[in-house]
């Protein structure tokens, strides 16, 4: 039976029928790799780039960075302070979810897009003290329309920096490259 | 510029005098065996709840628990005080050399045992080499009903099915309270925070701080003198130390 089989697939016909299924074998896998490297869809498509040209700091907008572990997708309420005050809101269909989520009172459900595993705890205000930039990871917000990944956040990544920031420090190189520092 | 191969684990010495970094005291003789810290630690380190049928198996899963022994033959028996076992935080863990995939590593910026789930694979061999039995592994992904799922503490990771675990001396607090710290410019003060365990005791049995550090309660209590360190001839070099009889 399974000489048959082989027997038939070493034919021309049978040949280009393995090549048709590890062809589709392999585009299966490259778009699956594909989609998880795309931006999620967003309730609303925000314009980074359009409030990072008024001047508006990154911190303005997630203040935790340099507070706490988290930085905080900011609230409706944030967005409105200044939004109320802009004619165009009214009028804009970009802007109509926001609108709505006001009146409403419901909650806009923004997908975060910079994540860590589960397994990682990451202090955003240990490296904002440490002198790093919001860009040094998340790129640069005055060429993007809604948050995307220039990085893959992979631990090769972090600790190369970690050990670069540590330099000759013995004490730091230590801190910064034990496993307990961010996995516990 | 130095690199991670400088980190040899030759560096660590594993002297006697070895004292770590942080530790804890419990006096048996105030315990009362009403296990607010097996409950506090569930809570704190999102501990699953592994039901009656697993439990019968020994699988049941703490980072904590209280130990009772009988002392004696039928009927002189007498019950010892109850004594809350947990990692002992060994400066020579048994645990350390046997994981195949160096997911429990002796941290060398706070001198505790870690396990990286991450990298767990769950061969289990740590936990049997540990003396104190202490190491749980998730042998299923236990469910969490509503409303207990939203009890979840942020700060650790939710463990999932086939990896190993252990108490950490609430490790994700020793990092709150060491950012905190260095925020506001200054270093950790002692008794500024505790483990969980040592929080929830209304006897005030367990006693947690720096033991390198001579001025703290810890350091204090342990050096009082009658405290002993639990197999203490294995020369793992345990980092709790426990009063009884006193
Ligand atoms: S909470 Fe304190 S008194 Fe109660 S069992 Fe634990 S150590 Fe003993």
């Amino acid at each position: 039976m399974i000489k048959r089989i082989f027997d038939w697939l070493k034919q021309p016909l049978g040949l280009i029928a393995v090549g048709i299924a590890v062809l589709a074998l392999f585009s299966l896998a490259a778009y699956g790799i594909y989609t998880t490297q795309q931006p999620p869809e967003q309730p609303i498509q925000f314009p980074h780039q359009t409030h990072v040209a008024f001047g508006i700091q990154c911190l303005y907008c997630h203040p935790g960075a340099a507070k706490g572990p988290a930085a905080g997708i900011p609230s409706q309420a944030k967005c409105w302070g200044c939004h109320n005050q802009i004619a165009k809101t009214q009028t804009s269909l970009l802007l109509a979810p926001l609108k709505d989520a006001v009146t409403s009172g419901t909650p806009i459900e923004w997908v975060p897009v910079a994540q860590v595993p589960d397994f990682v705890q990451f202090n955003h205000r240990a490296h904002i003290a440490a002198g790093k930039n919001c860009e040094d990871c998340h790129g640069d917000m005055s060429k993007v329309t809604i948050a995307q990944n220039p990085q893959v956040f992979n631990m090769g990544w972090c600790l190369n920096c970690h050990v670069e920031t540590a330099g000759q420090d013995h004490e730091k190189l230590v801190k910064l490259s034990d496993c307990g520092t961010c996995h516990y | 510029m130095a690199t991670l191969a400088d980190l040899k684990i030759s560096e660590v010495k594993l002297s006697e005098e070895q004292t770590g970094k942080w530790g804890m005291v419990i006096d048996q003789d105030i315990c009362t065996g009403c296990q607010a810290c097996v409950a506090a630690c569930a809570m704190e380190n999102n501990l699953s709840f592994v039901g009656e049928v697993d439990s019968g198996y020994g699988r049941s899963m703490h980072w904590i628990r209280i130990e009772r022994f009988w002392e004696g033959a039928y009927p002189e028996v007498k019950m010892t005080p109850n004594q809350p076992m947990m990692c002992q935080q060994c400066g020579s863990a048994p645990c350390e050399p046997v994981c195949p995939a160096y997911a429990t590593m002796h941290s060398q910026a706070e001198q505790l045992n870690l396990q990286v789930y991450n990298r767990c694979v769950g061969t289990r061999y740590c936990a049997n080499n540990c003396p104190y039995q202490v190491r749980s592994f998730n042998w299923r992904d236990y469910e969490r009903p509503e409303p207990l799922s939203n009890q979840l503490n942020p700060d650790v990771t939710v463990r999932r099915r086939g990896v190993m675990e252990k108490c950490t001396f609430c490790i994700q607090r020793i990092h709150k309270a060491q950012d905190k710290a260095k925020s506001e410019g200054r270093e950790v003060v002692d008794g500024e925070f505790t483990t969980a365990c040592a929080q929830a005791c209304p006897a005030n049995a367990i006693t947690f701080g720096r033991v390198d550090d001579p001025e703290s309660l810890v350091s204090q209590l342990a050096h009082r003198g009658h405290g002993v360190k639990h197999l203490e001839e294995l020369g793992a070099l345990p980092s709790v130390t426990y009063f009884k009889g006193g």
